[in-house]
């Protein structure tokens, strides 16, 4: 019975004439795979593979012909006599949804960063007695100056947030791209 | 007969470049380097048709 079932499907030829792309799929012995079958999931897989990356080439498309540098609205954050040296205010931009950190280093130094972790996303405070950002989460630590990541899990550093200073008030005016 | 391995290899090859190219077209496009997504994502539409090709000469054992 095997053997008439090989037969009916490699039409008794060595190696067997046949042009479609499921002749290894039978109710019987529907676990063996053989060198032909192999070979058709192996190109089914690389057409997957083209098609799954397509999306990606459009979005990245998309975003070199039009918007190449994201437009921010610019923001009030705190009045500068608000901040001493050494402290830190928490906002959000560009969107209320994003939680961001304003820190003032020395008198004349102000760093801004998004204080979602890089790691799973926990808010990064401010530790002013060891003068580094830390995530409570999984005890990541950031450094204040570059945003770099100095401990703990996570690998990138956090976006910077684009500052600036107009008398009394400083304003968010955009968020950094990340360079890697 | 005579079995040959090579079809199957090549296509091996073939997939492992396309999951190489899929990883760094999603890294790239994360890092915001779109030109280099394009390419990578081209590469990988590209590498089926190779597949398609490979398959084909590659199914006949000893070329006939």
């Amino acid at each position: 019975m095997e053997q008439d079932n090989n037969q009916s499907t490699t039409n008794n030829k060595i190696p067997f004439d046949e042009d479609n792309y499921t002749h290894n799929i039978h109710k019987d012995n529907e676990r063996s795979l053989d060198r032909r079958g192999f070979m058709k999931t192996m190109v089914g897989a690389a057409g997957l593979f083209a098609i799954s990356t397509l999306p990606w080439g459009a979005l990245a498309g998309k975003e070199l012909l039009g918007l190449k540098s994201k437009v921010y609205e610019k923001k009030k954050i705190v009045d500068v006599s608000l901040l001493k040296v050494g402290d830190a205010a928490e906002f959000s931009y560009p969107s209320e949804h994003e939680s961001a950190l304003l820190i003032r280093l020395s008198e004349h130094e102000y760093k801004a960063y998004q204080n979602a972790c890089t790691h799973l996303k926990c808010p990064v405070f401010w530790s002013r007695d060891d003068e580094q950002m830390v995530c409570p989460c999984h005890h990541g630590f950031f450094d204040p100056k570059t945003g770099a990541p100095t401990a703990g899990p996570p690998q990138r550093p956090l976006p910077e947030i684009v500052i600036t200073i107009e008398g009394n008030v400083i304003y968010a005016t955009g968020v950094k791209r990340y360079e890697a | 007969m005579k079995r040959s391995y090579r079809g199957v290899m090549l296509l091996s090859l073939i997939l492992f470049l396309n999951i190489i190219c899929t990883q760094y077209t999603v890294n790239f496009y994360f890092y915001e380097k779109y030109t280099l997504t394009i390419i990578f994502a081209a590469i990988n539409v590209i590498l089926f048709p190779c597949a398609v090709y490979i398959y084909r000469r590659e199914v006949k054992v000893n070329g006939r």
